[in-house]
Order: C-alpha cells, then sequence, then structure tokens
C-alpha cells in the first residue's frame, strides 16, 4: 500500500504545489485588498473568511460576496482567482486520472493485490509458471482436486481472460516473468504451503530457467517441468528437477507399448485417464508397414523409440536434410496423394501424422484413408478447438500434447501412487497383465475403475491403525475381499512400505503400519477399505469374527453363534 | 548544479526562516507575531511537504516525517488563530497567542530538523 500511496503523491507533485500556490495566492489577495462594511467604513477580510471564500469560489462559484457585497477591486481579483483555480483544478483531476489509467501504477496495483491474497491464503497451493492449454487444463484439473492455484504468465492477454471464467477456487494471478526469481519469491516459493512449482511454458528454455530459480530458491519444494528437447532435460534433471515430462517421448512410448504390449496400455490408460479422457484407442495397433509424416520432435522420437520387431518404418518428410532423416527418407508433405503413394500407402497398415500443423496433418489422414480405406491412422493435434476435426475425421488415436502433460502432472500429484504403478509397471509380464485386465474387467463389468490409496496410519485410517498396533494380523486379501461384502471387493495394484514398492502384492501379504496400498475397482459402492479404515465395528465383525469391543455385542454375538 | 535541489532546498530553508520570523518577540504580545507571516510558514511548509513526497529512502521519510510535524502544528496553530479572531472577540488575548506562538516554535524545531538533515545530506555527497 505505502509503495503505491508514495508513487501516487510523487507523480501528483505538480499540480499539488500548484494548487497550494493559487490557492495561497487567492487568500493573500483577498485580505490585502479593502473592501467596504454595509455602512462604506474600510474593512479588511480575516484570513479566515478570506480561505472560505477562496474555498467555495473554487468548486461552487456563485455562492455569493460574503459578508459585505464586494468592491470593484474585489471583483477583479476574485475574476482572475476563479480562472486560475478553476484550470488549476482541472489540472490536477487530469494528473490524476492519467495517473490511474498509468499501466505502471495499475500493475504496481496488481502486485499489491497479488502480494496480499499470497499471504492470505493458507491453504496449500501450486505455482503454474505459463498459462497456455496445458497450464489452462492443470489448473482446472487442481481446482476440482480443492487445490489453490498461483499463475504467472507474462502475458496479460491471457491472465486477464482468466479473470472472466468461473472455477471453484479462483486463481491467484500474477502477470509478470516467472524466471525472475524476484516474481517467485512473491508467489510464495518459500512459504510454507507451497507444494510445488510446475512449468510448462511453451518455451524449454524458460521452463528451465523457472526449474533451477525454484530449486535455488527452496530445495524442498517440488519442480514439474515440461521439456521437449532432450538436452535441456537431462540439464534440468542434473539440478534435481523432481518431474520432467516430455510428452513426445510419453507418447512415442505410448504407440510402442499399443503395438507391442497393448494390454499394459490399456491399464496404464485407464489408471491415468480418470478426469479428463485422451482420445485413445484400446485397440492393438497393426504391426506391419507404418509411414510417419513430419520427422519433427515427434517423428524423431516415435521412430527411435519402437520396437521395430515387425514393423516396417517409412518416413515422409519435406525436408529430410534439414531434420536429419535417414536416407530412405521420402520427400514431401505428405497432405498430396503422388507422395503418399509413392510410400507405399496402399500397402500400409498404419500412418501417423506427425507435422506440427494441424491441417497439414487432417489433409495426411484424410487423403491417406481416401487412397487405403483400411489405414490405421494417428493423429497429432495442437490447438484444442481442432480436436473436433479429427474425430469428424475418424482418426483412431488423437494425441494432444497439452492433455497429454496435463494428466501426467495431475496423476502425479493427485495420485502419485499411481504415478508410481505405472512407472514399474513395465516389468509386469504378459500373463500377469492379462490376468489383472481380466479381474478388473469383471469386477467393474468393463467400465474404467477407480483408484484408492488407504494409508495405513492413525490419522487416515484410525480403525485398521487400532487393530494392527493392538497386534493382530492384516493381510490384503483381508482388506480387498470379503465374501459378505461382495459388491465392495477391490484389486491390490501396489504396496509401498518404506519406500520400496512390490507390484500387485499377493494376498497373503501382512500389512503393517505405515504401510501405503493401491487398490482399483469400480465406482458404484465405497470399496472395502475404504469402509474398514475408520469402523471399528466393521473389523471386528468381518476380520475379528465377532470378537466385538463392545461387552454387550460381544455376549449378543456369542449367544447367536 | 541541479536546479531541482535548488528549489527543494530552498523552500526547506524558508520553511525555516518564516517560521522563525514569526516566533521571536514576546510569547503573548499579538504585536509582535503578524498573521501574514503565520499565514505565509504555513503555506510554504505545506509545499515542502509536497515536494518532499515519493523519495523512499530512510533519510526522505525522516525529513517527510519532520515536515508533517511542521504542517499539524502550525495547522494547528492557524485554526487557534481563527477561532480567537472569529468567535465573538475581536482582539487576540495574551492566552491565545501564548498558545498559538509555542505551536509555532514546535513547529520550528521540526523545521530545524528538517534543514539539518539537509545539511547532512549534502556533506556526504562525495565530489
Amino acid at each position: 500500500m505505502s509503495d503505491i500511496f508514495f508513487l501516487a503523491l510523487r507523480r501528483l507533485r505538480a499540480p499539488l504545489v500548484l494548487l497550494i500556490a493559487v490557492y495561497a495566492v487567492a487568500t493573500m489577495g483577498m485580505v490585502l485588498i479593502p473592501g467596504e462594511d454595509g455602512n462604506g467604513n474600510t474593512w479588511h477580510m480575516s484570513f479566515f473568511h478570506a480561505f472560505y471564500f477562496v474555498s467555495f469560489m473554487g468548486t461552487t462559484i456563485g455562492f455569493g460576496e460574503i459578508p459585505y457585497p464586494f468592491t470593484e477591486m474585489q471583483r477583479a481579483w476574485v475574476l482572475v482567482c476563479i480562472y486560475t483555480s478553476v484550470i488549476t483544478w482541472l489540472y490536477a483531476i487530469g494528473s490524476i486520472l492519467t495517473l490511474v489509467q498509468d499501466p505502471l501504477f495499475r500493475q504496481a496495483i496488481a502486485e499489491r493485490g497479488f502480494t496480499r491474497a499470497i499471504h492470505r491464503n493458507e491453504q496449500p497451493f501450486y505455482i503454474i509458471c505459463g498459462y497456455g492449454e496445458t497450464g489452462e487444463l492443470i489448473h482446472r484439473g487442481l481446482s476440482r482436486l480443492g487445490l489453490v492455484t498461483v499463475i504467472i504468465d507474462y502475458n496479460q492477454a491471457r491472465t486477464s481472460s482468466l479473470q472472466l471464467q468461473d472455477f471453484r477456487y479462483a486463481p491467484i494471478i500474477l502477470a509478470a516473468d516467472g524466471t525472475n526469481p524476484q516474481v517467485l519469491l512473491k508467489a510464495g516459493i518459500n512459504r510454507h504451503n507451497c507444494r510445488g512449482i510446475i512449468a510448462v511454458t511453451e518455451d524449454d528454455h524458460t521452463n528451465l530457467q523457472v526449474a533451477v530459480s525454484s530449486k535455488l530458491l527452496n530445495r524442498d519444494v517440488a519442480v514439474l517441468c515440461r521439456s521437449e528437447i532432450e538436452d535441456e532435460a537431462a540439464n534440468m534433471a542434473s539440478f534435481g528437477t523432481d518431474v520432467i515430462i516430455n510428452p513426445y517421448l510419453a507418447f512415442a512410448s505410448r504407440v510402442n507399448m499399443l503395438a507391442h504390449k497393448p494390454a499394459l496400455h490399456k491399464i496404464q490408460n485407464w489408471l491415468i485417464n480418470q478426469y479428463s479422457p485422451e482420445h485413445i484407442t484400446e485397440d492393438r495397433l497393426p504391426l506391419g508397414r507404418w509411414i510417419i509424416c513430419g520427422y519433427g520432435r515427434l517423428g524423431k522420437a516415435i521412430a527411435n523409440n519402437l520396437d521395430r520387431e515387425n514393423i516396417e518404418l517409412v518416413i515422409v518428410d519435406p525436408d529430410p536434410i534439414a531434420s536429419r532423416a535417414p536416407e530412405s527418407t521420402i520427400v514431401g508433405r505428405g497432405t498430396e496423394a503422388k507422395t503418399l503413394q509413392e510410400a507405399g500407402v496402399n500397402e500400409t497398415d498404419l500412418i501417423i501424422a506427425a507435422s506440427d500443423d494441424d491441417a497439414n496433418n487432417l489433409s495426411i489422414l484424410m487423403t491417406a484413408r481416401q487412397l487405403n480405406p483400411d489405414i490405421y491412422t494417428v493423429g497429432r493435434v495442437s490447438g484444442q478447438h481442432n480436436q473436433v476435426l479429427f474425430k469428424q475425421a475418424q482418426c483412431q488415436y488423437i494425441m494432444r500434447r497439452s492433455q497429454l502433460v496435463a494428466n501426467e502432472v495431475l496423476t502425479m500429484i493427485s495420485r502419485p501412487l499411481v504415478s508410481r504403478f505405472v512407472k514399474y509397471s513395465g516389468s509386469l509380464s504378459e500373463i500377469d497383465t492379462e490376468q489383472l485386465i481380466d479381474a478388473i474387467g469383471g469386477l467393474t463389468k468393463n467400465r474404467d475403475p477407480i483408484t484408492w490409496r488407504l494409508g495405513l496410519n492413525t490419522v487416515e485410517a484410525p480403525a485398521i491403525a487400532d487393530h494392527l498396533s493392538t497386534g493382530r494380523k492384516l493381510t490384503v486379501g483381508d482388506v480387498c475381499n470379503h465374501e459378505k461384502l461382495n459388491h465392495a471387493r477391490c484389486i491390490p495394484l501396489l504396496l509401498l512400505r518404506g519406500g520400496v514398492s512390490q507390484l500387485l502384492p499377493p494376498t497373503q501379504t501382512e500389512l503393517a503400519l505405515d504401510d501405503q496400498l493401491l487398490v482399483c475397482g469400480g465406482s458404484r459402492h465405497l470399496l472395502l477399505p475404504e469402509r474398514l479404515r475408520d469402523n471399528n465395528e466393521l473389523i471386528d465383525t468381518l476380520i475379528n469374527r465377532n470378537r466385538h469391543h463392545i461387552p454387550l455385542l460381544r455376549w449378543l454375538a456369542n449367544r447367536k453363534g | 548544479m541541479n536546479f531541482e535541489k535548488v528549489i527543494f532546498a530552498f523552500f526547506i530553508i524558508l520553511a525555516l526562516s518564516l517560521n522563525f520570523g514569526f516566533f521571536v518577540g514576546d510569547m503573548n504580545d499579538p504585536a509582535h507575531h503578524h498573521p501574514y507571516e503565520l499565514f505565509a510558514a504555513l503555506i510554504v511548509s505545506l509545499i515542502c511537504t509536497v515536494m518532499k513526497f515519493g523519495d523512499r529512502t530512510q533519510f526522505g521519510s525522516t525529513v517527510l516525517a519532520s515536515s508533517l510535524v511542521a504542517d499539524l502544528q502550525l495547522i494547528a496553530a492557524t485554526i487557534i488563530w481563527g477561532v480567537a479572531t472569529n468567535a465573538g472577540a475581536t482582539a487576540i488575548s495574551p492566552d491565545q497567542m501564548a498558545s498559538i506562538t509555542s505551536l509555532a516554535g514546535g513547529a520550528l524545531i521540526a523545521n530545524l530538523l528538517s534543514v539539518i538533515l539537509l545539511v547532512i545530506e549534502t556533506s556526504q555527497v562525495r565530489k
């Protein structure tokens, strides 16, 4: 506040001095010029009267000549005073209005409001640098989870568009450069309730700078970054960025998984896309001959990460030398039939439109479909509004970079155990994966499953913690399955004990305090561990076989038994 | 030579000298204290305050504070004067004159402090 106040006063120095001077001269004049009282005696106005008269003269001309009618001399002076004081007032008011509209002044006010909002906020929050499509999706997801977000973007137009939208938790917004450490400090990076920083600007280097400054300012804060260039990603990793998401690599590994291990892909897809589904097919991608149109970052990532077994890759690029494509590359954009025929589209099983231009990608997919109706199409879409066109064109697998990043970030923030499971799930054998799919499918009647985390501590699961601390046993099977509550069955996915995670823990595994268990099940009912965690009676009934805590109930149960 | 600095110093010193001019004389003798002088001292003091706005250094804030003190005392003095001369009585009583003069004396101290601070700041400037 004080800064703004003094900034304003400083800018208003000239009009204020002028105003005081004009009032002083006018008052002095009124005192000095002799007047006449009702009887024709010479009379001098006192300072009090003069100041009173000058005060109302400037603002409400025509109040009257008091206490006696003025002499000609006095009237002449009042004339001069009226014009000078009115002009001075106009000048002063004009200066104030100019100041209020001044961008610097507005920026100062906005920053002040931002700092106050940060200090008033006592809830956990995340800082998002860059409010593009990705930032928007992440913000929406976090707001749905009940987390406060602080959004920093240098682009004023984007931040002001945010203010017009409705959210459950209004974000705290600042239009500023996130690479500036001062801005990060203002955004509360050192505050106790800052959970993490998410750098998702369009520019890799900016993300890198944000990550460096954040780690230097506060070592303990989690930093999540988007990076599309591998050098920058390696650089980010070198100083301890917690999570680096490369959407192209992620997409490439998904394509590879979908071609070679579709079951695993299906599980991962189920678990990650619980909030905003990506348009992903669940079918296996056909092996055989593949065409990639566009050998940019995405094209390269796919080509380099693809397991070439049973796949013959043909690359189409308009400028193979500049993009350092392999020698067999076919020159052309792929939007015209000639190039596609040259690439052998009629014998091809799958085509990936990987250029960064939505219109070209659409054209590639539609042309390919015309030439070969059986071809499987994969397309990359950049703009959110174009996604509907790709769906219309019956593209079977649409890759949207922003959504992929947002889903990964949200999963990591809201369900860290799911992220762990996905990370290690590559080690599951084919048979295990198939069995898991069947089990989940049977449980949810082929709908998407939901996941739930059981934290075995006194806060999150008081009843179970009671049970364990009295020395009685509890196995994974006990909390996931009981014949009396068949509809609440669930499947254990991961057991985290002392930082070590065990995938698909067997049912006879015994649970201990401070374990964390990830389970999945259908969404219709509360899952069994969810019901057990704070219900002592239910534990007594289901697990302790009616050995009740309360003597009366125990007696009744025994009598019945 | 910086013209802005000249103006600044001019007003600060003028405020002190006008204030002193009004203050000297018998405490309670209205003949020794002319209202024009008080008026001039108040106006110059107000202008001084405005000139000091916006300097965010420690020095600047102290000078501004002393100037605000002077304003406050002088405004109080003029209000007493206005009440004394307009509320029925035409002549100012020695009691009232004494309180006006002592307020002006307070303002004098504050103005003196401003000038001392100005001198200190000037002496710190390295050639």
